[in-house]
């Protein structure tokens, strides 16, 4: 697991954030161990303080559980994992909206181009599933 | 815990420390930082008693520092104190005839950790592994707090990088390290705390996390701010 952290955002949000994207993507899968405070601290190369933050916070949020004496799991609450998508993606659409907006598009020509735009990089995808 | 309590250190006639104050947690990673010739290792040294200083105080864990207390802190220099002719095998047994807090199991793993040859003599390491050596031999005793001075300066990025995987180890866990450091960049994700160090003060004192999370500003931001002002 690779990790990419800027300097001025809570190191801990930053780890919370790369856990929902993981969840969102299915790359973690509901029920799933997650590896322990100590392997992840040494895998992100982060604080081991910081990832014991992040673990509250996110058990906090319901997105893994702890049971007594066993590692956590990511949480198999449908509710949970659907907001968590929910929230990723309205927080990208708030992201590109806020910039396009800037350039003063017609909202019609902007789907026309997102539709474009997602069909040639599915097809990139495509491709590279089959190579 | 270590208290740092207004501690004033003069060498001749120049004031090296001029009342300087700070603590550094058990369990956290508190990072001294200022260019060359602040007094950060004078600090170190006075926290050592290796350094009278003139007035103010150091408590560990809430009692002034003793002998015995010693046994609970080690100090690790910017540069190796083994004689060089030594193997690194020689420079462990060293330690473990002079300090009881000697643990073998844990210096077998630094070994591995550092990919460490036992037979190698000191005089024939690089500067990189001479550094992670002298590290290696600090780190195995049983202690609750490590200082160490400088322990990235002049080598090069692989072993720096090999020496910041410790901070995130199970080799540091739980432990109380003060390090001091006048390059930042390689360890921002990995300290707790910052003192900022100028001319025998301390400028700032702050949680990393903290910074960041109430005015969305790096460790680097706040020195920028408060070296300029």
């Amino acid at each position: 697991m690779k990790v990419k952290f800027n300097n001025r955002d809570p190191v801990y949000v930053q780890v919370v954030r790369h856990f929902k994207e993981q969840i969102a993507t299915g790359m973690l899968e509901q029920g799933q161990e997650v590896s322990s405070r100590r392997e992840l601290a040494s895998q992100l190369k982060i604080n081991p303080n910081t990832v014991q933050r992040a673990f509250k916070e996110m058990e906090e949020q319901g997105l893994i559980y702890t049971e007594k004496n066993s590692p956590s799991k990511i949480t198999k609450d449908e509710q949970v994992l659907h907001r968590v998508r929910e929230e990723l993606i309205l927080e990208a659409v708030d992201t590109f909206v806020t910039s396009v907006r800037s350039i003063n598009v017609p909202v019609d020509e902007l789907v026309e181009l997102v539709k474009e735009k997602y069909a040639a990089d599915s097809k990139k995808q495509g491709g590279n599933i089959d190579d | 815990m270590i208290e740092v309590k207004d501690i004033k250190k003069k060498f001749g006639r120049r004031q090296v420390l001029k009342g300087v104050s700070f603590t550094a947690n058990e369990g956290e990673i508190t990072c001294l930082i200022g260019i060359n010739g602040v007094g950060k290792t004078t600090i170190l040294n006075a926290i050592m008693a290796l350094t009278p200083v003139n007035s103010g105080e150091i408590l560990l864990d809430g009692k002034k520092v003793t002998k015995e207390s010693f046994e609970k802190i080690t100090f690790i220099p910017d540069a190796i104190t083994m004689i060089p002719q030594m193997t690194i095998a020689e420079s462990m047994e060293f330690m473990d005839d002079y300090y009881n807090a000697w643990n073998q199991k844990r210096a077998d793993e630094l070994l591995k950790f550092f990919k460490l040859k036992k037979e190698e003599k000191i005089s024939s390491l690089s500067k990189g592994n001479t550094a992670k050596v002298n590290l290696l031999l600090g780190l195995a005793l049983d202690v609750d707090y490590v200082l160490m001075d400088e322990p990235f300066s002049g080598i090069d990025i692989f072993s720096r990088e090999q020496i910041a995987d410790v901070f995130t180890s199970h080799l540091i866990e739980g432990r109380g390290v003060i390090i001091t450091t006048h390059e930042i960049s390689d360890i921002e994700h990995l300290i707790d705390k910052v003192v900022l160090l100028d001319e025998g003060v301390v400028l700032k004192e702050f949680n990393s996390e903290e910074v960041r999370e109430s005015e969305g500003k790096s460790v680097v931001d706040v020195m920028r701010e408060v070296y300029k002002a």
